[in-house]
């Protein structure tokens, strides 16, 4: 009897321990944004006082005015919101079938095709940087929308990521489909994309959260303000010599939220996508 | 089921929606409307309105002429530049700075603008020598200044009344400055005299010529770095340092100079001109802070850099780019610039505007240092010893290495990069 209660008594305590390491850790990482909002409300002079406010003397609704004058916001998030589901309808349909014909279909070179697609994921992004930029230019689709979302559509992770939930689907499925005479697409379509849901939520999530954050692609192919996504446009009101911060934050508040009330609802969704692919976007 | 077929309808959206924002792109050329499209590239949102201001008026007497005005942020300007350089769509009309001059000019991707410099009797004596000389590249001038930046030795009076010292003045020597500042080094407020700078051209690029050096030789082909003078220029800073009447590197690293500075735990400071709408806007220190020329060492310099407007050698339309250039030349468009206070506007003749936009303090410091000003250093590759300068410099005021030894480590790699690029 005592050692049960002593055992309980040490689970407790490992609770409270890991609860406070926890508690500790969402501190850590929610600072930066109760900053960023704190700070969105300050003035130009008390953003830079040393030793810092940590609450606004005076709350200055004025910044959101001014970044809401500054910059136009309504062109922005319709520009980001199409290049974001764009990209990522285009990622789950094409990454998705890529995803199942290198996992169940056997076709000559398909491991050659395969290791050439992964070694996209070798060299870092900013190679691809010029050349895309002159494919563009020679398709005349520079500061365009199209010419944002076009380079994005196919990537070489998630097919890579696709494939790793279409492998994981037992063969006997296949063959009673086949029995029942599904050709492959009707597999594809009917019986395997429904199973890998958490595959396609993950890859939706990533492409997602890449497309709203991406900021030097949409910065070098799209030249006018009337083109540019949230990110890109934001990075505009950061100056050579001294920022504007206050307004630079109440900028960024607007910028961020859609994405903050996207998490909200899609919660579970988040957690689950990154615990499966061990990457964080 | 009813999920697949939301689905598709929105893909279908989303793919209409695409074609159309895809179709409804203007064409580049703006030619469409029988109107002129320039585009010009610039980097600085504070200025982007005044630009706008210009182009407006611009466009009032041209008609035909439509300016799209680009703004990317300094950080990316470059990647973008170079990216647009590559695919050969170069704004028509762009910002170009010292550093970056030479390799566009050397590339070929810039119009060389004597010619017509010549044939509209432009007369470039109003501008700064040394930005003439700047954007000089072998013979040939490829910008037109448009406004130009020192640096002044900026302090803050409420430091220095409340302990007592007398402010800066134009007679000052560097000695009496860092009397000064041990007057004023407050350790338990936590407040320094002044702050020993890493920094280039708001620090040794100006104390190095002082004390009688250079940077760069004149033919762009050794490094000045290995000198006596160089030396002097460089552990003037470091004694302050050492002294402890300066800020440490990390102390530094943690809160900039300027940002000290605006948050009075610095009294005096090595700032540019471009950091007056900075200041002034900062409603903290904006009354009781002041400037005057940077003391004396052993000579008057210091070191001037200013942007130029630059013509696209692909550009489609020279012709109008040009006129545009002029027009951001002339004085007219220079007193706008003046009216702003934002920069200093290349052009002599309106400085006095541009000193009137902030009379409570003493602008004419820039103005005065005008008489000395030396060129920015700067060579085919800049950046690459620019980065080897920031490298060392920050071992020097961490005191990892002696003054002697970065100084002598800059040098060698500064010749050697310098020698790759004949």
């Amino acid at each position: 009897m005592k050692e049960i209660s002593s055992n309980k008594k040490r689970m407790q305590i490992n609770k409270i321990i890991i609860h406070l390491l926890l508690i500790l850790g969402a501190i850590i990482t929610i600072i930066p944004f109760v900053w960023m909002i704190l700070t969105s409300f300050k003035t130009l002079g008390e953003s830079t006082i040393i030793p810092p406010t940590i609450f606004p003397k005076q709350m200055q609704w004025e910044n959101y005015k001014e970044a809401m004058r500054t910059l136009p916001y309504g062109k922005f998030y319709f520009n980001t919101i199409v290049y974001t589901m764009l990209t990522t309808i285009g990622q789950i349909v094409f990454c998705s079938m890529a995803g199942y014909a290198f996992a169940r279909i056997n076709f000559k070179g398909k491991n050659f095709i395969f290791v050439l697609i992964l070694s996209v994921l070798m060299v870092p992004g900013q190679i691809f940087l010029i050349p895309q930029f002159m494919i563009m230019k020679k398709l005349g689709l520079l500061n365009s929308i199209t010419a944002l979302v076009l380079p994005g559509l196919f990537s070489a992770y998630g097919t890579f990521l696709m494939r790793q939930f279409y492998m994981g689907i037992p063969k006997e499925l296949e063959e009673a489909a086949r029995l029942d005479g599904c050709n492959h697409f009707t597999i594809f379509w009917k019986i395997m994309t429904p199973l890998v849901k958490p595959g396609i939520a993950a890859l939706a999530i990533t492409a997602c959260l890449y497309c709203w954050n991406s900021l030097m692609w949409p910065l070098i192919v799209n030249t006018s303000i009337d083109k540019m996504t949230l990110s890109a446009g934001l990075s505009t009101l950061s100056g050579q010599h001294g920022t504007n911060f206050p307004v630079a934050m109440a900028g960024t508040v607007l910028a961020v939220w859609p994405m903050i009330v996207l998490f909200a609802i899609f919660q579970k969704h988040f957690v689950e996508g990154m615990a499966s692919t061990g990457s964080k976007g | 089921m009813k999920i697949k077929r939301s689905l598709s309808i929105l893909l279908v959206v989303m793919m209409l929606v695409a074609i159309v924002a895809g179709c409804t792109k203007k064409d580049s050329d703006g030619s469409a409307d029988g109107k002129t499209t320039l585009t010009f590239g610039l980097w600085d949102k504070y200025q982007e309105p005044i630009m706008r201001e210009l182009a407006d008026m611009y466009e009032a007497k041209n008609e035909n002429i439509k300016i799209d005005i680009q703004l990317t942020p300094y950080g990316q300007y470059w990647t973008k530049l170079e990216t647009a350089a590559t695919g050969e769509v170069l704004p028509d009309i762009f910002w170009i700075n010292g550093p970056n001059i030479v390799k566009y000019a050397a590339n070929d991707m810039l119009v060389p603008l004597d010619e017509l410099v010549e044939s509209n009797n432009i007369d470039l004596s109003v501008y700064p020598e040394g930005l003439i000389d700047l954007y000089t590249v072998d013979g040939k001038l490829y910008g037109i200044p448009k406004d130009w930046d020192l640096t002044a030795l900026w302090y803050n009076k409420k430091l220095f009344d409340e302990k007592g010292v007398e402010y800066p003045n134009e007679n000052w020597t560097w000695d009496d400055m860092v009397e000064a500042a041990r007057k004023l080094t407050d350790k338990e407020k936590g407040i320094y005299g002044i702050a020993a700078r890493p920094d280039t051209q708001e620090g040794i690029y100006d104390t190095i010529p002082q004390a009688g050096g250079y940077i760069i030789s004149e033919d762009r082909k050794t490094s000045g770095y290995d000198t006596k003078e160089a030396l002097e220029g460089t552990k003037i800073w470091i004694d302050l340092l050492e002294e402890g009447l300066s800020p440490t590197l990390e102390e530094q690293a943690d809160t900039n100079a300027i940002e000290l500075f605006k948050g009075e735990k610095v009294a005096m400071v090595y700032a540019a001109s471009w950091n007056v709408p900075v200041f002034m806007q900062n409603e903290v220190i904006k009354d009781h802070i002041d400037l005057t020329i940077m003391p004396l060492i052993k000579e008057r310099a210091a070191t001037i850099h200013g942007l130029s407007n630059a013509i696209a050698a692909n550009s489609k339309h020279k012709d109008e780019a040009w006129d545009f250039v002029k027009f951001l030349g002339s004085k007219e468009a220079n007193e706008v610039w003046a009216k702003s206070g934002v920069v200093i506007p290349a052009h002599k003749e309106v400085l006095d505007i541009w000193e009137a936009a902030h009379p409570e303090i003493n602008l004419k410091a820039f103005v005065d240092e005008l008489d000395y000003a030396v060129m920015y250093p700067v060579s085919l590759n800049t950046s690459k010893w620019n980065d080897v300068e920031n490298e060392y410099i920050k071992q020097i005021w961490n005191r990892g290495i002696t003054v002697e030894e970065g100084l002598k480590k800059i040098s060698e790699l500064m010749n050697e990069a310098l020698t790759k690029e004949q």
